[in-house]
């Protein structure tokens, strides 16, 4: 169960007993107009925001990239938005509100891929690339397979990913607003692909901007709020907090979500690499200027998800402490009874929402259901735009035109596969209502780490590396985290219902990381291709584009010259 | 931009300044990358070898020590990116800069 719960909260944040429950509304207070209202607020805001894009996505940089020209600040700001979902939000906190102290271990794996981000992608993928990261993946290395291999990472990732997400959001909007459940996803769906569509990356951006600041300030806000209660000290709240919880004490030590290293550190593992390869965000350092702006804006998006890794702790264990004692809170049985954990109105992840309730009751209710709502929206976006332009920039543009593609052809196939990507997301989450979707947050997170990430690291940083080691390394860690899951209890017990998991483990990141690894220099040290060593030869135009490439805005035209 | 003329890029591989790019900022990125991984699996580590230790108060505070270290970690891990930035923007940006001026001419 805590293992599941772990995996469920990586992605969505639904563990069965909401499943289960599925209630209408929060508490079940009747409609409650203060959130209905900020809920539109928050749509019109975002479609005004994309109606006011429009005009910038005419050209495949406008369209891809809003035209480099987001400062570092605004592109921090929208990183932070585009990683931090609704799991973040609703499920670390309810990881704490349910486990303690484990929860904050699952936040601290989170922030710790940052730093990876930022000392080995940023600078480097942005002065290779200009639109996907298969543009640095492919740098020096044949522009078809790399690509191909690269988009099929990405596409795997998003499709996953999106659909965590949207049956996330499916049963979080169907709990803060009483609305259908096909209705709420159909609705989602709906909005992000008009975003990605009409307002390309400038809407997608300015979208995860808000949703970062109105995050940052609910989170504040309420932390704030429930500190108060306990004059501010973080001790006092701790303690009452292990006072009521029904494990006690043992919510404040770590307990069992890491106690088993191999499992443990297999987690640890996609979490930090998952990071530093998933394509909507290393997406989002092409919307910047230079490698310069790009390590600033990691820079403030660490600083964010840092802030949110001590806040996150403080909402879970706040919610435990306010929450516990008031019935009114709980589903509770005719004889009085009720669990202090699973009984929860909603489950678990409904916690920060009933928090937000004790503090200031609807109108602070509202605000933070419309906060909840906003996170989902920007990383739903996130996804399509980063899917899409793996299907228009690599595989169309790229793989099957050669790069030969007209910008308009290029635009017209990203924005029918946003149409596509988006269908496909909301008939899926459709179909999968009530299955146990937990293996798809933790797959996207996989194949992130073990194929998009070693092939990415292996071709910008080891000269060795060519065409046939990224093609089968690629393949070998996108096979193996497939393979693997599908073995593992979360699909081979829990979907396909077998009696016992042939992979005892439930994240393979330990395995199929090394792995790709392992293929990349096995099958480039063995490569004896003419083509080989060209390959070898141009890692030298590489790293010197990769160093000084567009370091500095002013200098672009002139480097561009010393260059060619 | 992969057919740069070899002489060029001969002549860019053999320049000092960019030498010193190169070298600098590969250890730094090196050093943080390691301290940072060690720094986090040694945490996950810990946890599975030594829980019972990790929820011992502090003296003089109700914090537990686990809860205390993971806190320090996640300052620790701002202050490791705000050195790289901080470097990069003042010294790195600084040699490409160089560089590039010395190659313009």
């Amino acid at each position: 169960m805590i293992a599941r719960c772990l995996l469920v909260a990586l992605g969505v944040a639904f563990p069965s007993a909401a499943l289960a429950q599925g209630a209408p509304m929060v508490g079940g207070r009747g409609p409650d107009w203060i959130a209905i209202a900020m809920f539109a607020l928050t749509v019109a805001i975002t479609l005004l925001i994309t109606y006011r894009s429009a005009g910038s996505t005419k050209s495949k940089a406008g369209f891809y990239t809003a035209g480099h020209a987001i400062t570092p600040l605004q592109n921090g700001l929208a990183t932070a938005g585009d990683f931090l979902s609704a799991a973040a939000f609703l499920g670390i906190s309810a990881l704490v509100y349910a486990n303690g102290f484990d929860g904050f271990l699952y936040a601290l794996g989170f922030l710790t891929g940052w730093p990876i981000v930022l000392f080995l992608m940023s600078e480097r993928m942005r002065n290779l690339g200009s639109y996907t990261f298969a543009d640095a993946a492919a740098f020096r290395l044949d522009q078809t397979s790399v690509r191909l291999v690269a988009a099929t990472g990405s596409l795997v990732v998003v499709l996953f990913y999106l659909i965590a997400q949207l049956i996330g959001a499916g049963k979080v909007i169907q709990l803060l607003f009483g609305i259908d459940y096909v209705l709420a996803v159909v609705g989602v769906g709906v909005l992000m692909i008009l975003y990605v569509i009409v307002g390309g990356m400038q809407a997608t951006t300015w979208v995860q901007i808000s949703k970062a600041v109105l995050l940052l300030c609910g989170g504040t806000l309420l932390a704030l709020a429930a500190l108060w209660h306990f004059d501010f000290s973080l001790a006092r709240l701790l303690e009452a907090a292990s006072r009521i919880h029904p494990k006690g004490a043992a919510i404040l030590v770590p307990g069992g979500l890491f106690a088993e290293p191999v499992s443990a550190i297999s987690l640890g593992l996609a979490l930090v690499f998952g990071t530093a390869g998933l394509p909507h965000i290393l997406m989002r350092f092409f919307t910047v200027s230079d490698a310069a702006a790009a390590r600033k804006s990691v820079f403030y998006a660490t600083m964010c998800v840092a802030y949110f890794c001590w806040v996150i702790p403080v909402l879970g264990f706040a919610a435990a402490a306010i929450l516990m004692p008031e019935p009114s809170y709980f589903n509770v049985t005719a004889s009085g009874q009720f669990n202090k954990i699973a009984d929860l109105i909603g489950g678990p992840n409904m916690a920060s929402i009933h928090l937000a309730h004790a503090m200031g009751g609807p109108v602070l209710l509202g605000f933070i259901s419309a906060v909840a709502f906003a996170t989902i929206l920007a990383v739903v976006a996130g996804l399509t735009l980063a899917g899409a332009s793996a299907v228009s920039h690599d595989i169309y543009g790229q793989v099957l035109t050669g790069g030969k593609a007209s910008e308009h052809r290029e635009l017209l196939v990203s924005r029918i596969a946003a149409m596509a990507i988006g269908v496909i997301a909301v008939l899926l989450a459709y179909a999968f209502e009530n299955q146990n979707v937990a293996f798809m947050a933790g797959l996207a997170l996989s194949v992130a780490a073990s194929c998009n990430f070693p092939v990415l690291a292996m071709a910008m940083f080891w000269r060795g590396t060519t065409t046939r080691g990224a093609v089968a390394g690629g393949l070998a860690g996108l096979v193996a985290s497939v393979v693997l899951v599908v073995l593992s209890k979360t699909v081979w017990v829990a979907v396909l219902g077998f009696p016992s998991a042939v992979f005892p483990y439930d994240n393979p990141a330990l395995f199929s990381m090394p792995l790709a690894f392992l293929f990349v220099w096995l099958f480039s040290v063995t490569d004896r291709s003419a083509r080989a060593t060209r390959e070898h030869e141009a890692f030298t135009a590489q790293l010197i584009q990769s160093e000084i490439g567009t370091a500095l805005a002013g200098d672009q035209v002139s480097l561009a010259a010393a260059g060619s | 931009m992969l057919q740069a003329p070899s002489g060029r890029t001969r002549e860019i591989l053999a320049d000092a300044t960019f030498r010193e790019l190169v070298s600098g900022r590969a250890r730094l990125r090196w050093i943080l990358s390691i301290l940072t991984l060690v720094m986090f699996f040694g945490f996950i580590a810990l946890v599975s070898v030594a829980k019972a230790a990790l929820g011992t108060s502090i003296a003089g505070s109700a914090l537990p020590l686990g809860f205390a270290l993971a806190l320090a970690m996640v300052a620790v891990l701002v202050v490791f990116t705000g050195i790289y930035v901080q470097r990069s923007n003042t010294r790195f940006d600084e040699l490409a800069r160089a560089v590039k001026r010395e190659l313009g001419r």
